[in-house]
């Protein structure tokens, strides 16, 4: 680029002209390239899927990033640059939702999940947590009228129950019927 | 099943359903512009030829078409001879403006060289006008009323017809109407 069209190339309004006045004080050195990054990382890439503008490599990315040095250069605040380029690109830019309307539901819906989920396990324990010798008796301790297909029946309950010989051991209730 | 798990369920997943099947058919990345509605961010750049500067103040009164292109994009290309036409068509009216987006000079100079220009190119070095007019991609134009206001946004390359019906668009807000 010639030295004249670097010239003109100056004349470009700097950028944050519909800003106002900066919120911050003027950031330099190391500071200003960490701060850099930090902001950076809460603007989405408009063209790149799910990158930030501090991560991406594209030209646009590039740029943006400069435009955030330049802004902090001046003392322009974290939210007066964000808003500055949700201005112009909307919302999708930042990469973290604002907390206002529905927005809420992004932030909570995974905590009301994680509840939900929570809730669902501890009734689920607790009601197969109850021992099994607590299930009344009924007709399910009854046998099969084949005299052959009952022994399978009782030799099963032993295994499962531990019940000596597949019989329900005598309770209170007197449930055993089968001997 | 257990009534009670059946409606906590339903509770759950019926909403993330809706929201899914509503934005099925979306494309994520077709967001209106903020900026519509809104007073066109003011730049003075300079042109391609480095022999002038293009301030966006000076041309209230007139219809501003803003286009953002690039010698790399094929859609510019397609257009060119659309806006170029449209350029002298609506001479009396309208001033079309180009921007150049993320290219070298030297082939915006070629380029213009060989396929003609009827209207300003400028240079956004650094990419700040491009950032101010939340531009993703090439082309993009802008239609701005003669009071300053972004009336439309067009993306992709222009038909005669959509730059004819968007400069009418654009000169009836400037109307007050």
């Amino acid at each position: 680029m010639s030295a004249a069209l670097l010239a003109l190339a100056l004349l470009a309004v700097p950028a944050g002209g519909n800003l106002g006045p900066p919120q911050g004080a003027p950031l330099a050195g190391e500071e200003l390239e960490r701060e850099t990054h930090r902001v950076s990382a809460l603007l989405r890439c408009p063209v790149c899927q799910g990158l930030s503008v501090a991560d991406s490599p594209v030209d646009l990315a590039r740029d943006m990033r400069s435009q955030v040095r330049e802004l902090l250069s001046e003392g322009y605040s974290e939210e007066q640059i964000v808003e500055y380029f949700e201005s112009a690109y909307g919302e999708f830019v930042r990469l973290e939702p604002k907390l206002t309307g529905v927005n809420w539901l992004v932030w909570l819906a995974p905590l009301a999940g994680l509840l939900a989920g929570a809730g669902v396990v501890a009734w689920a324990l607790r009601r197969g947590g109850a021992p099994p010798a607590a299930r009344p008796a009924g007709p399910d301790d009854a046998l099969p009228a084949d005299e052959h297909l009952a022994s399978y029946v009782l030799k099963a309950r032993e295994l499962a129950y531990g019940w000596p010989g597949g019989a329900r051991p005598s309770e209170p209730a007197g449930a055993g019927t089968e001997a | 099943m257990n009534r009670r798990v059946l409606w906590v369920g339903l509770a759950l997943s019926v909403p993330l359903v809706a929201v899914l099947v509503a934005n099925l058919g979306r494309d994520p990345r077709a967001i209106r512009s903020p900026l519509i509605g809104r007073a066109a961010p003011a730049f003075a750049l300079p042109t391609a030829d480095g022999a002038a500067s293009v301030d966006l103040t000076e041309l209230r009164g007139r219809v501003v078409v803003l286009n953002f292109w690039a010698t790399w994009c094929i859609p510019c290309f397609e257009e060119h001879e659309v806006l170029a036409r449209g350029a002298e068509q609506f001479a009396d009216r309208a001033q079309f403006l180009g921007v150049v987006y993320q290219d070298e000079v030297e082939k915006v100079h070629r380029y213009l060289e060989r396929f003609g220009q009827s209207y300003p190119s400028l240079l956004d070095e650094g990419g700040q006008t491009a950032i101010a007019y939340g531009v993703g991609g090439v082309p993009e134009t802008y239609f701005i009323s003669p009071d300053g206001v972004i009336v439309e946004k067009y993306e992709g390359a222009l038909t005669s017809r959509a730059l004819s019906a968007l400069v009418e668009s654009a000169a009836r807000h400037g109307a007050g109407s």
